[in-house]
């Protein structure tokens, strides 16, 4: 593996400078950014939020002297990096690479940040290498483009509590009727099934995701917007049961009273994505060796459906004057099997490459989950994500006003399902007011 | 006879000098005006034009993708600003923070600095750093701290914070308020208490011939006396509380009451980060211009009472 990156690389050296430009007069495009190399050294930034990323950049700065990546660290994305990317854009000095989730792509792109990399070969060779639905997600589904790298996926699972579970007799839900049924026998037992994190709208958009909702599309000509299609009104009418029964706790996640429950096992589980092994990890320490991970639940029995929630690309902005290095280095992060293995044991991250899912580090059992390969079943949940959500341009417009909805529903005033009309109709009164073309 | 004499000689010479000496005043005006000026314009004057112009601006695109444009759109920009009914509740939100919170926040801050002033206290020193103490915590490592204080599971006074959610919908802002007041009583005491010793000892000796207490003299005299103080710290105050950020951008995270929008600020900053500079530009420039009217108000209805 590691030696066919190489020659990849290498052998891409030979062809690059040929490519440049690009045909691309239906998407609108003015012009596709060129893909050449630069003469001698260079120095790259690169923003991220990965714990533990200066260790991976330190492997790729010792081998590749005359590509040196200077990392800087944030706050994750929505906590304050895409609005110093915002900024930066706007000033004119924004780094060449940075870390960006899926959902937020589309509102760089409309932002026109993102350098096109369809113009790299080594980028557009490297297709096969990801898996289908997260390569989707940077190209946005369109044969012209692509905005980033795919880094990561986050496919969604359920964690559990084993240990409580047996205890109490309650059989692991495999539906969501089951789920139901098992939360009214955890509060029996003194304690509440879940959390339901109401100012985590991209895991609700992950739970509709699951069910078939689709959000936002788009025909090359407009978008439009849909919060409130059967599918994700059904996952909302079930939510809010739970929340009105007092079935699950509404602590505001990523806090330290959120971390508490989980510790003192207030809350036995989580639908969470892979990535979210560490969070329990690092935020529960005492339930070590507790907890399992079992597919989520499907809203038929013996359907076989993941949601995803999260994952990030790499992407390099528009501004970046060496996109060819640029784009070596974000290859190498995210395909090349010693940054992957790093990548997995620094921060659990799942790899968005086919051949990830073989690394040793992902086919081991987990300590903190009882020596469980965990791996294995997010494997065969990435597998089972549907290709085909869209995000949206304004994304951080709709969460906030989701999440405002959201708040006040567990609040008492209103509910799920009139919250996400609501921020339907901001988000779409946002995008009028920025000239981005919506159907009403 | 003699001392007329020298200050007539002396004036003569000053009518003498003073054309030369006014040459050497507008270098040394200069010296002293113009750092001030070029920071005043540089991070004051130019950064409001940049917004004002800013707010002036609307998005044109061609179409999905391609790059947006900037156009002139006059006040398109005020126009949502006007319709848009959350930032208008968040309007009314500091308002009614304001007409309870600084009333009380300054009220404590006068009583603590006639305290201090009154002789009365033993360790005087040691009160004046004491109360002063909570403004040296930085804003948002305030809010954070009294965030844990208010949890309802890990707070030290669970007995409390579990009966009464201090951070429910109906209670959060008084909750946001105790940490502001808890901060800035300390400051506007500070600024109170050294009014209050330039006020000239002779007239508390004058008050006491006239048989007047030590609480007769705070009432009739000193309270009069600092009014000045107390207007600068009102207008001060009047600011501050328009501006909230800190607290509800702490909340936000601790408490499901606390929305984006829930202070005009936050909805500025909310706003920018969708990214939407251009109408988050004429929000700021309606608050700043909201600010400017009320501190003026204020002042001009003092002025027109003769307490200033």
């Amino acid at each position: 593996m590691k030696r066919s990156v190489g020659i990849v690389l290498t052998s891409v050296l030979a062809l690059a400078g040929c490519s440049s430009g690009g045909d691309d007069a239906a998407s609108g495009d003015t012009a596709t950014s060129a893909c050449a190399p630069s003469t001698g050294q260079v120095e790259l930034t690169f923003t991220s939020w990965i714990p533990g990323i200066e260790e991976v950049v330190k492997v790729w700065n010792d081998k590749n002297p005359n590509i040196q990546v200077k990392v800087q660290t944030g706050p994750n994305g929505n906590g304050g990096t895409y609005q110093n990317f915002f900024n930066q854009l706007k000033a004119g000095n924004a780094p060449d690479l940075g870390q960006i989730e899926y959902d937020t792509l589309p509102s760089f792109r409309v932002q026109d940040g993102l350098a096109n990399l369809a113009a790299c070969d080594i980028v557009t060779g490297a297709k096969d290498k990801f898996v289908d639905w997260t390569w989707n997600q940077v190209t946005f589904g369109r044969q012209d483009s692509v905005y980033g790298i795919p880094q990561d996926a986050g496919p969604m699972a359920l964690f559990y509590r084993a240990d409580l579970f047996k205890q109490n007799n309650i059989a692991v839900p495999t539906t969501w009727a089951e789920y139901a049924t098992a939360a009214e026998k955890v509060k029996a037992a003194g304690g509440y099934i879940t959390n339901f994190s109401q100012s985590d709208v991209n895991q609700f958009a992950g739970l509709a995701w699951q069910a078939g909702g689709r959000w936002f599309g788009n025909d090359g000509s407009q978008w439009t917007v849909d919060f409130s299609d059967a599918k994700t009104t059904q996952v909302a009418d079930y939510w809010q049961d739970l929340i009105g029964r007092k079935l699950v706790s509404t602590v505001p996640p990523w806090t330290t009273e959120w971390d508490n429950a989980y510790n003192t096992g207030q809350a036995w589980t989580w639908v969470s994505a892979v990535w979210g092994a560490n969070s329990i990890a690092t935020g529960a320490p005492t339930t070590k060796g507790k907890w399992a991970v079992a597919p989520m639940p499907q809203w038929n029995a013996g359907d076989k459906s993941a949601g995803n929630w999260g994952g990030s690309s790499t992407a390099i902005f528009k501004s970046s004057k060496h996109p060819y290095e640029a784009a070596q280095f974000a290859l190498w992060l995210n395909t090349s099997d010693e940054a992957l293995t790093l990548l997995n044991q620094k921060a659990n991250l799942y790899p968005a490459t086919k051949a990830g899912a073989t690394l040793p580090a992902l086919t081991t059992g987990v300590d903190f989950y009882g020596g469980q390969k965990i791996y294995e079943v997010f494997a065969e949940a990435s597998a089972q994500v549907s290709p085909d959500f869209v995000w949206g341009p304004l994304m951080t417009k709709t969460y906030a006003d989701t999440a405002d909805g959201f708040k006040a529903a567990v609040s008492g005033q209103g509910t799920l399902a009139e919250a996400l009309k609501t921020a339907q109709s901001s988000t779409v009164q946002a995008m009028k007011s920025q000239a981005i073309p919506v159907k009403e | 006879m003699t001392v007329t004499e020298i200050a007539a000689t002396s004036t003569a010479a000053e009518v003498r000098r003073a054309p030369r000496r006014r040459t050497a005043h507008r270098g040394a005006i200069a010296f002293f005006v113009v750092p001030f000026g070029v920071l005043f314009a540089l991070f004051f004057v130019l950064p409001v034009g940049y917004a004002v112009v800013q707010s002036l601006y609307v998005m044109e695109r061609a179409d999905m993708f391609s790059p947006a444009r900037e156009v002139f759109g006059g006040l398109t920009q005020y126009g949502y600003v006007f319709s848009d009914g959350p930032f208008w509740r968040s309007v009314g939100r500091v308002l009614l923070f304001g007409v309870v919170q600084v009333p009380v926040m300054l009220g404590l801050a006068l009583l603590t600095a006639l305290l201090l002033d009154s002789g009365l206290v033993k360790a005087g020193r040691f009160f004046r750093l004491a109360f002063f103490m909570p403004y040296a915590v930085p804003g948002v490592v305030a809010a954070i701290m009294w965030g844990f204080l208010y949890s309802p599971n890990l707070s030290p006074f669970t007995a409390l914070t579990k009966s009464v959610d201090l951070l429910s919908a109906d209670v959060v802002l008084w909750a946001m308020a105790n940490v502001v007041t808890w901060v800035y009583v300390g400051y506007n005491m500070i600024i109170i208490y050294s009014y209050l010793l330039s006020i000239p000892t002779e007239i508390y000796e004058a008050a006491r011939l006239d048989g007047a207490g030590p609480v007769r003299i705070a009432w009739s005299i000193k309270i009069p006396l600092v009014m000045p103080a107390l207007v600068l710290t009102t207008v001060f105050s009047i600011i501050g509380t328009l501006q909230l950020l800190a607290e509800p951008q702490v909340f936000r995270s601790f408490s499901s009451a606390v929305s984006s929008t829930y202070t005009p600020n936050l909805t500025v900053y909310s706003t920018s980060s969708i990214p939407n500079f251009n109408l988050a530009a004429a929000f700021s420039v309606v608050l700043a211009l909201a600010t400017f009217a009320l501190s003026f108000g204020f002042l001009k209805l003092t002025q027109r009472k003769g307490l200033r």
